[in-house]
C-alpha cells in the first residue's frame, strides 16, 4: 500500500471508529476505542518498520488549489517516533479499559473522553507523517486539543478544568511560535516544508526562524521555564492519560527538534552549547522539584521534565559534535537522545499506570497518606519498583543504557574539543548528570518506600486490592519491552544510530569502526551477569537460612513495645534536609499563625508546609498578569453576545473580499 | 582477576586493621586483625528475627547490595591487569551499579516502617547523592588527562610527568580517601560506634536486620572499604610488574587503613547539618583536580 494510501485508511478508521464509539453500548465503547486504536497502529507501524529498516516512505496528496502539494513521508526519525507512540498508545489504551470502569456512573464523559483518545493517537501519528508544515501544524493542533479534552475528564471538578486552561494557553503559545516560524520561512523561501529549512539563506535573521520554531517545540517538551504546564496537566489527567502524555506527547516536542536541528546549516556549536546549558538546568530544575513532591502525580510530572532535560544534554551534545566535526560525538549524543526517548516512555508509562492504580484504590494523591501498600498491591508495587530503578538510571534496567551512551559521549567529547569553555561546559554536564543521578535515587526511594512500604498511615475509605489484571497487562508489556532494551541494546542502538546517520548526513554510518556497538552488548551480557550474581547469592542465603530459625517480631522501637504509625518517617521528612540545601531551587512556605505573647489559653491552630515551584511564581505568574493588564483593554471584545460574534465574523468576510477586490491579497 | 583475588583477600583483615589501629591510638591492645571477620562468620551461623512489618523488599536488599558490591568489584583493574569486566566507560556502570545497592538499602530501611531507620535511609540517600559529582568530575579529569574512558586505560596510562601531576595524584587520593569514608559512613560524617540512634546514619538503616543478613551487610562494608583501597592503590602501582606492585598494593592498603583508623580515632564526628558541606569539599576538590589537569594539557592560555 502506497504511504497515501494508508494515510486516508487512518482517517477512514478513525471516522468509522468515532461512529462505531458514538452507537456501541456503554459497555463495549472501551473496547472499540481499544480496536480502533489497534487498527490504526497496525496500519502505521507497517510503513514505520519499512522506513526503519528498508527505505524512506514518501507519497504526496495532490492539492491543486492550494500552495504546494502535502508531502507524507516517513523516515527513519518518524518511524522511531511512530512506533513509541502506538505502543504506548496501546498500552494507554488496555490500562484505560481497566482503569475507566471506575467511573462507571459519568457515562458521557467516558464517552466523550474515548472518542478523544482515539483522535489523540492518530494525531500523534500525524504530528510525525506530515512533511508539510501546514498539515503539521493543524495535526499538532488536533493532537493538543483532543489531549486538553482528555486531560479534563473530570471537568465537574474545579482544579481540574483550571489544569485543562493553563495547558490550552500553553499549548497555543506553542502553535502561534510555530505558525509564525512556517509563515516566515514560507516568505523566505516559498515553501512550508520542514526540508525548506536547510535552504534558508545565511543571514542573521533566518536564526531568529530557528529559535522561533525551538520556542514552539520547546513549549511541548517542556524545557525550563516553559515547563509550567506539565505539573499541572499531568495530576489532573486520568492516569493513562498522563502516562501517554507523558510518554509521547512531550516527546514530539523533541520530534519537532529534531525536526529542525537536522536542517541546520550553521552555528551547531552554539546551538549545542545553548541547548546543553538549558537541558542541564532542565533537569537539574526538575529533578529537584520532584524530590520533594508529595502528591505522587505531579512527582512523576517534574520528573517527566528531569528526563527531557537528559534528552536535551543528548542533543545538545550531538550538536556540538555536528559543530567540531567530530562524528561519533553526534552519533553518541543524538542516538543517547533518541533511546532515552524511547526508554522514557516506557518507564514513565508504567510508573503512571501504577500511580494511577494506587489512586484508584486509594483515592488520594498525598503519599503521606498511604503506607503498606506492598502487602495489598504486591504486583503493582513490584512493577513500580522496576519503573523507579529503570528512571533512576540504574543496570540492570532500560535507563542505564541510554543514560551510559549520553555519558560515554561526554567523556569523549572531554578530550575532542580544543577550547577551554567546551571542556568546561562538559565536565560540568557530567557533575550535572551524576547529581540528577543522585537525586533521582533520593526522589524513588522516597516515592516508593512512603507510598509502598511500612505501615499505612491513614485509615482509607476502604481496603486497597490488587487491580485487575488488563491493568496489571500493559504494565508487564512495558517491563518485558525495557528488559529487551537492558539486555540487548545494541539491537535499539544500531537502529538510533542509523537514524542519525541518514538523518544528519554523516555519510558512512561512522560508529562502524567504533566499539560503541560491541560495547553496549556487553553491557547487556553484563546486566545478565549481574542477575546471575544476584541469584547465586540469594540461592546461597537461602539454602542456608532455611535451615535456621526465623521469628517473626515487632519492628525494633528502641525498646518501645507500642510503635504508633504516625512516628513512621514521612516523605516530607525524607527529603527536608535535601530541600533546605537545595532552597535556592524548591522553596518551602509554611502556613501558621504565631502564638502571641498575650494568648495565655492558645487556641487550636493548624499548620502546613507546601513547596512552590519558583519559576512558576516568579517569572511566568508575574508575566502572565502583567500582559492580563494590557489585554484588559481588549476585553470589550468578549462581551457574551452571540449577535456581536457574528458580526466579527462578517466583517472578517468583508475585509477578505475587500482584499481581493482591490487586489491587496493575491 | 588478579585485583578480584586481591580485593577478597583483603577485605579479610581490612577493618581489623582499622579496629586495631584505633585501639592502638587509644592505649589499648586491641583484638587481632581478624576478629571482625571472625564476627561475621559468627552472624552467618545465627538465625534471624524478621519485622512483621517488612515485605520481600527486606529479604532481597541485602543480596542486591553485596551481588553489586561484588560487580563492581569485577570491574576494578590491578595496575596493567585489567579486571575481570573492561570496557570504554566501566566507571559509569562502576558508579550506577553501587548506587542500585544503595537504592536497595535505603527502601529496605523504610520498609520496616521505624523512624529510626527513616532517618538514617534519607541521611544516606543525600550524602551519597552528594559524592556522585565529585567521583564523576575526578574521573572525568583523569579521563581528559589520560585520554582514555575506561578504569584500565586511565589507570595504565597514567604516568606522572610534571609536579603538577604529582599534585593530581595526591588530591586524587585524598578525595577517594573520603569518598569510601563518606559511602561506608565512617568517621568525620558517621559514627559506626554510636550508641544513639539519633545520630546514626548507616547504622540505624540496618537496626533490623540480623542473622545471615545483617552478616552479609557487614561483609559488603569489608569489601567496600578494599575495593577503594584498590582504586587507590590503582595511583601508585601504574605499570609495575606484578612481584612489585602485589607487594605494593597491600602496602598501600594497610597505610589506607591505618589512615581510616587515624582519622577515626583524633576527629570528632561533624554535626549532622554541617556534613553536606563537608561532602561539597570533596567536589571543590575534585574541581581542583580538574583545573590542574587542564593546566598540565596546556588548555589554559
Amino acid at each position: 500500500m502506497e504511504i497515501t494510501q494508508i494515510t486516508s485508511w487512518t482517517a477512514i478508521v478513525l471516522i468509522a471508529g468515532i461512529a462505531g464509539i458514538m452507537v456501541v453500548r456503554d459497555k463495549l465503547k472501551s473496547i472499540t476505542a481499544l480496536s480502533v486504536v489497534l487498527i490504526n497502529a497496525v496500519l502505521t507501524s507497517i510503513p514505520a518498520i519499512l522506513a526503519l529498516t528498508v527505505a524512506p516512505q514518501t507519497g504526496s496528496f495532490a492539492m491543486p488549489h492550494l500552495l504546494s502539494n502535502i508531502v507524507v513521508r516517513i523516515d527513519s526519525l518518524s518511524a522511531w517516533f511512530i512506533l513509541i507512540i502506538n505502543f504506548t498508545s496501546i498500552n494507554g489504551a488496555l490500562y484505560g479499559n481497566g482503569y475507566m470502569k471506575a467511573y462507571s456512573e459519568l457515562k458521557t464523559n467516558r464517552e466523550i473522553h474515548w472518542i478523544f483518545y482515539v483522535i489523540f493517537h492518530i494525531s500523534m501519528v500525524w504530528v510525525c507523517m506530515f512533511e508539510n508544515g501546514l498539515a503539521f501544524i493543524i495535526s499538532w493542533e488536533l493532537m493538543s486539543l483532543s489531549s486538553l479534552m482528555l486531560v479534563i475528564f473530570e471537568f465537574q471538578k474545579k482544579n481540574t478544568l483550571k489544569a485543562g486552561i493553563n495547558y490550552m494557553v500553553q499549548m497555543h503559545l506553542s502553535v502561534i511560535f510555530l505558525t509564525i516560524g512556517f509563515i516566515w520561512l514560507n516568505i523566505k523561501t516559498g515553501s512550508f516544508d520542514f526540508s525548506a529549512l536547510s535552504q534558508l539563506p545565511l543571514a542573521k535573521h533566518s536564526v531568529w526562524i530557528f529559535i522561533l520554531l525551538f520556542f514552539g517545540f520547546a513549549i511541548k517538551a517542556g524545557f525550563i521555564p516553559f515547563h509550567t504546564w506539565l505539573p499541572h496537566a499531568h495530576p489532573a489527567a486520568p492516569s493513562h492519560v498522563s502516562g501517554v502524555m507523558s510518554g509521547v506527547i512531550v516527546k514530539l516536542g523533541i520530534y519537532g527538534i529534531f525536526r529542525i536541528i537536522m536542517n541546520l546549516r550553521y552555528d551547531w556549536l552554539l546551538f549545542g552549547e545553548i541547548v546543553l546549558s538549558l537541558s542541564v538546568l532542565t533537569a537539574v530544575y526538575g529533578i529537584a522539584n520532584a524530590a520533594v513532591k508529595r502528591d505522587f502525580k505531579g512527582m512523576l510530572a517534574f520528573c517527566t521534565i528531569e528526563n527531557i532535560g537528559i534528552i536535551g544534554i543528548g542533543i545538545g551534545l550531538g550538536l556540538m559534535g555536528i559543530g567540531s566535526d567530530n562524528q561519533i560525538l553526534a552519533v553518541l549524543g543524538f542516538s543517547g537522545a533518541l533511546l532515552h526517548t524511547f526508554n522514557h516512555s516506557l518507564f514513565k508509562s508504567l510508573l503512571f499506570f501504577g500511580a494511577g492504580s494506587v489512586y484508584q484504590q486509594t483515592h488520594t494523591r498525598n503519599i503521606e497518606h498511604l503506607g503498606g501498600l506492598i502487602k495489598k498491591m504486591p504486583q503493582t508495587a513490584a512493577l513500580f519498583l522496576v519503573g523507579a530503578i529503570a528512571i533512576g538510571g540504574l543496570p540492570p534496567f532500560n535507563g542505564f543504557i541510554s543514560e551510559f551512551i549520553i555519558y560515554s559521549g561526554l567523556f569523549k567529547g572531554l578530550s575532542g574539543f580544543p577550547g577551554i569553555s567546551q571542556v568546561v561546559l562538559l565536565i560540568l554536564t557530567i557533575a550535572g548528570l551524576a547529581l540528577i543521578g543522585g537525586i533521582s535515587v533520593l526522589t524513588f526511594t522516597k516515592t516508593f518506600g512512603v507510598i509502598f512500604l511500612g505501615n499505612p498511615r491513614t485509615r482509607l475509605h476502604h481496603e486497597p486490592a490488587e487491580t485487575p489484571f488488563i491493568m496489571l497487562l500493559p504494565q508487564y508489556l512495558i517491563v518485558a519491552a525495557m528488559l529487551s532494551v537492558a539486555f540487548f541494546p545494541q539491537f535499539y542502538f544500531n537502529y538510533a544510530s542509523k537514524i542519525v546517520a541518514s538523518s544528519f548526513h554523516l555519510g558512512n554510518n561512522p560508529l562502524d569502526e567504533s566499539p560503541i556497538a560491541d560495547n553496549l552488548k556487553y553491557i547487556g551480557l553484563i546486566s545478565m551477569v549481574f542477575i546471575g550474581i544476584f541469584i547465586l547469592v540469594f540461592g546461597l542465603r537461602w539454602l542456608i537460612v532455611r535451615k535456621r530459625t526465623a521469628i517473626l517480631y515487632e519492628t525494633w522501637g528502641c525498646g518501645y513495645v507500642a510503635p504508633v504509625v504516625k512516628a513512621q518517617y514521612t516523605g516530607r521528612s525524607f527529603a527536608r534536609q535535601f530541600g533546605s540545601l537545595f532552597d535556592f531551587i524548591v522553596r518551602i512556605r509554611k502556613n501558621h499563625k504565631k502564638t502571641q505573647k498575650t494568648e495565655l489559653y492558645p487556641e487550636k491552630r493548624t499548620f502546613s508546609t507546601y513547596y512552590s515551584d519558583i519559576l512558576e511564581k516568579y517569572v511566568i505568574i508575574p508575566l502572565a498578569r502583567r500582559s492580563t493588564f494590557l489585554l484588559n483593554y481588549f476585553q470589550f471584545i468578549q462581551n457574551g453576545q452571540i449577535q456581536s460574534y457574528v458580526i466579527y465574523g462578517l466583517f472578517f468576510i468583508m475585509l477578505i473580499f475587500l482584499g481581493t477586490v482591490l487586489k491587496i491579497i493575491t | 582477576m588478579v585485583s578480584l583475588v586481591l580485593i577478597i583477600l583483603t577485605s579479610l583483615f581490612f577493618t581489623g586493621i582499622v579496629v586495631r589501629t584505633k585501639s592502638i591510638a587509644s592505649g589499648r591492645k586491641g583484638p587481632g586483625i581478624f576478629q571482625p571477620m571472625k564476627d561475621i562468620i559468627r552472624l552467618w551461623k545465627k538465625g534471624s528475627v524478621y519485622s512483621t512489618t517488612t515485605s520481600f523488599i527486606f529479604q532481597i536488599a541485602p543480596s542486591i547490595y553485596i551481588a553489586s558490591v561484588l560487580m563492581a568489584i569485577l570491574m576494578i583493574p590491578h595496575g596493567n591487569h585489567p579486571g575481570i569486566i573492561s570496557f570504554e566507560g566501566d566507571f559509569v556502570m562502576f558508579a550506577y551499579v553501587l548506587a542500585l545497592g544503595k537504592f536497595l538499602m535505603i527502601i529496605s530501611a523504610l520498609d520496616t516502617g521505624s523512624s529510626f531507620e527513616g532517618m538514617g535511609a534519607s541521611r544516606e540517600a543525600l550524602y551519597s547523592m552528594l559524592v556522585e559529582p565529585a567521583f564523576f568530575i575526578l574521573i572525568g579529569s583523569f579521563a581528559l588527562f589520560t585520554g582514555q574512558t575506561s578504569f584500565h586505560g586511565i589507570f595504565s596510562s597514567l604516568h606522572y610527568g610534571s609536579h603538577i601531576s604529582y599534585m593530581l595524584g595526591g588530591l586524587a587520593t585524598f578525595v577517594f580517601i573520603f569518598i569510601a569514608m563518606i559511602e561506608n559512613s565512617r568517621m568525620p560524617v558517621d559514627d559506626p560506634k554510636t550508641h544513639l540512634e539519633l545520630t546514626m546514619v548507616h547504622e540505624v538503616m540496618i537496626l533490623d536486620n540480623s542473622g545471615f543478613d545483617l552478616g552479609l551487610i557487614m561483609y559488603t562494608t569489608h569489601l567496600k572499604f578494599a575495593m577503594y583501597g584498590a582504586i587507590i592503590s590503582n595511583f601508585f602501582i601504574g605499570v609495575l610488574p606484578l612481584e612489585i606492585s602485589i607487594p605494593l598494593f597491600f602496602a598501600v592498603q594497610i597505610c589506607f587503613a591505618v589512615v581510616v583508623g587515624i582519622i577515626e580515632s583524633f576527629i570528632a564526628r561533624f554535626r549532622l547539618g554541617h556534613n553536606p558541606q563537608f561532602i561539597f569539599i570533596l567536589t571543590s576538590v575534585s574541581l581542583l583536580i580538574f583545573f590542574g589537569v587542564l593546566l598540565v594539557l596546556g588548555k589554559f592560555i
